[in-house]
């Protein structure tokens, strides 16, 4: 009896510094967010979001400034070193393509940038949510992605320049599997690619009352020796009169070449 | 206290918490899989009845989408206006597509007759003022290749409620937001009671604010640019185009749609056009991703007499 009191003593002992040790962490936990619901229960993450991140657009890897290039630091967060981790043979290609990025990389020719690209793309976007669906609607070149959160399943043999998104919720974040990509956007200005086996997984988290973090896991056993993630934050715009307009890149592409305007 | 000795007493603590603790900690409850949809894996999301099939039975339409099945009440959502959701089709309106107004002998070598989807004036025709009735003309002869959605632009209000393929309604809370496969186009409507942004800004879809009368969507719709066009020939209008559009269920398989169009610059009166809204109730349907740019060649087709870059065909 003596023996286990003492146990018991101890341990009780070691618990309450423990927790005296662990109140910073713990008063983070306690505080962690809750995003508030929808009408359906599900989280809401309603609203005007844009990165403020400006130079992840230009390179996703750690990089110096250049001109029209913001230098800035890595957002891969995995695998830790916030390269990109490529075979081999697919490094060359990415330097090739960075060398022949103005032709090379469809985004100079207003086409739809794909996806992880399309949220770090220096414009706003607002997030829309039913029941049966998260609708985002961007306003870079009005494209707009629906993501499925009811079920339903991936398309098979087709390929698109967004992909294919299948949403479902993980507690209090969304999840999007992004899959039928084509192999003809990048990742970013730097030349950053991928093949058409890409696949994707978004995750949506919000964070705080006016902050949302993005995450997407890539996957591409073509390209890359292994899955690597990128995390970047998304802010609401909270400007009372701010809205969604239009980014019409190929109508000012072509008023520009007839010289017009 | 330093963390060294932070993190000894907490290990003492979890191995002490681990003596008291009788069962396991339950595991976390796996994430939700994706399950099969209706269609079950591998299922089609394009069903038999979509854009360019026979849907239900009915009539095949090069615009998408079965045509005309009458449905059943208006069902309502939770904040009591009509639940709206799902996807509409315009269908052929007299081919309206082709051309909004009155076309009794048609455009060759393009198209035939139609009687487009003007219903005010009675005679079916814009009443353009005399150097926009001039301007059309002169367009539709020698300038088709500036169609807008030749580029692959937005087709503006209200042409976008008439364009091929379709469109999806949603209702998230404030908000009424239509999508289109055409263009991957879309329309953010509030209706929240807000105000235009200033008349500055033109865009290709105007900026929309929205209202409910009853069970009907009022959408009034201004900053519109001069830079789309009423259907494929030229019938046009100025910045100063303004749209008041009404969204009416009239069944669960039925929307009638009016739009009332004035132009200070460019007509001399409002005109209206009215048609019916079909739904395409295909549990599986999916709008499909619309690449344009990414692989327009149709200026390249269009002859110089036309205002495009190629050279006029030998025979």
């Amino acid at each position: 009896m003596t023996r286990i009191r003492l146990v018991d003593s101890t341990a009780i002992g070691a618990i309450a510094l423990a927790l005296v040790c662990a109140a910073p962490w713990l008063a983070q936990a306690q505080t962690a967010y809750k995003a508030p619901r929808n009408a359906d229960g599900t989280p809401d993450l309603q609203g005007i979001w844009q990165v403020r991140n400006t130079s992840a657009a230009s390179d996703l890897e750690d990089h110096a400034g250049a001109l029209g290039i913001p230098p800035g630091r890595s957002v891969i967060v995995d695998p830790p070193d916030g390269k990109i981790p490529y075979k081999p043979e697919a490094l060359a290609k990415r330097r090739e393509n960075f060398k022949n990025r103005e032709t090379a990389d469809t985004l100079n020719k207003c086409y739809m940038p794909g996806v992880p690209r399309i949220t770090y793309l220096d414009f706003p976007f607002q997030i829309f949510q039913t029941p049966k669906y998260t609708l985002i609607a961007y306003e870079y070149i009005h494209i707009y992605r629906t993501i499925f959160t009811n079920g339903s399943p991936h398309i098979d043999g087709l390929d698109f320049w967004l992909g294919d998104p299948r949403g479902h919720w993980d507690g209090d974040t969304l999840v999007v599997d992004v899959t039928d990509f084509n192999d003809r956007t990048w990742f970013d200005a730097a030349g950053d690619y991928h093949s058409d086996k890409l696949h994707v997984v978004e995750r949506y988290t919000r964070t705080g009352p006016d902050t949302l973090r993005y995450e997407a896991t890539i996957e591409d056993p073509e390209v890359f020796t292994q899955p690597w993630k990128i995390s970047l934050p998304l802010y609401r715009h909270t400007e009372p009169n701010f809205r969604i307009l239009e980014y019409e890149c190929q109508a000012y592409a072509d008023e520009a070449a007839k010289g017009s305007h | 206290m330093s963390s060294r000795f932070c993190n000894s007493i907490l290990a003492a603590a979890v191995a002490a918490l681990l003596s008291f603790t009788l069962a396991p900690a339950s595991a976390q409850p796996p994430a939700p899989a994706q399950g099969p949809g209706p269609g079950g894996p591998g299922g089609s999301p394009r069903p038999p009845g979509g854009p360019g099939g026979p849907g239900n039975g009915g009539v095949p339409s090069i615009f998408g989408g079965p045509r005309h099945v009458p449905g059943g009440p208006v069902q309502h959502l939770a904040d009591g206006h009509p639940d709206m959701q799902g996807f509409w089709n315009a269908g052929n309106n007299g081919g309206a597509v082709f051309e909004v107004q009155n076309h009794p002998t048609g455009r060759a070598p393009f198209f035939g007759p139609g009687k487009g989807a003007v219903v005010d004036p009675a005679d079916g025709f814009i009443p353009y003022q005399p150097w926009a009735a001039a301007k059309a003309k002169d367009t539709f002869e020698h300038h088709l290749a500036e169609e807008p959605e030749l580029h692959c632009y937005e087709s503006g209000v209200p042409k976008q409620l008439y364009v091929q393929f379709g469109f999806q309604i949603f209702q998230p809370a404030n908000y009424v937001v239509l999508t289109w496969e055409f263009m991957h186009a879309y329309r953010i409507i509030p209706t929240d009671g807000r105000a235009h942004i200033p008349a500055a800004i033109k865009l290709f879809q105007g900026d929309s604010i929205g209202h409910w009368e009853g069970d009907t969507l009022v959408v009034d719709t201004t900053n519109l640019s001069d830079r789309t066009w009423y259907d494929t020939v030229g019938n046009f209008h100025s910045d100063a185009e303004h749209v008041v559009e009404r969204f009416t269920e009239v069944d669960t398989n039925t929307i009638n749609y009016e739009a009332t169009v004035d132009d200070s610059k460019a007509l001399t009166k409002p005109f209206k056009i009215a048609f019916e809204l079909d739904k395409n109730s295909d549990p599986k349907y999916e709008q499909m991703e619309f690449a344009c740019i990414e692989g327009n060649e149709d200026v390249t087709h269009y002859t110089k007499d036309k205002g495009g870059n190629a050279d006029v065909k030998v025979k």
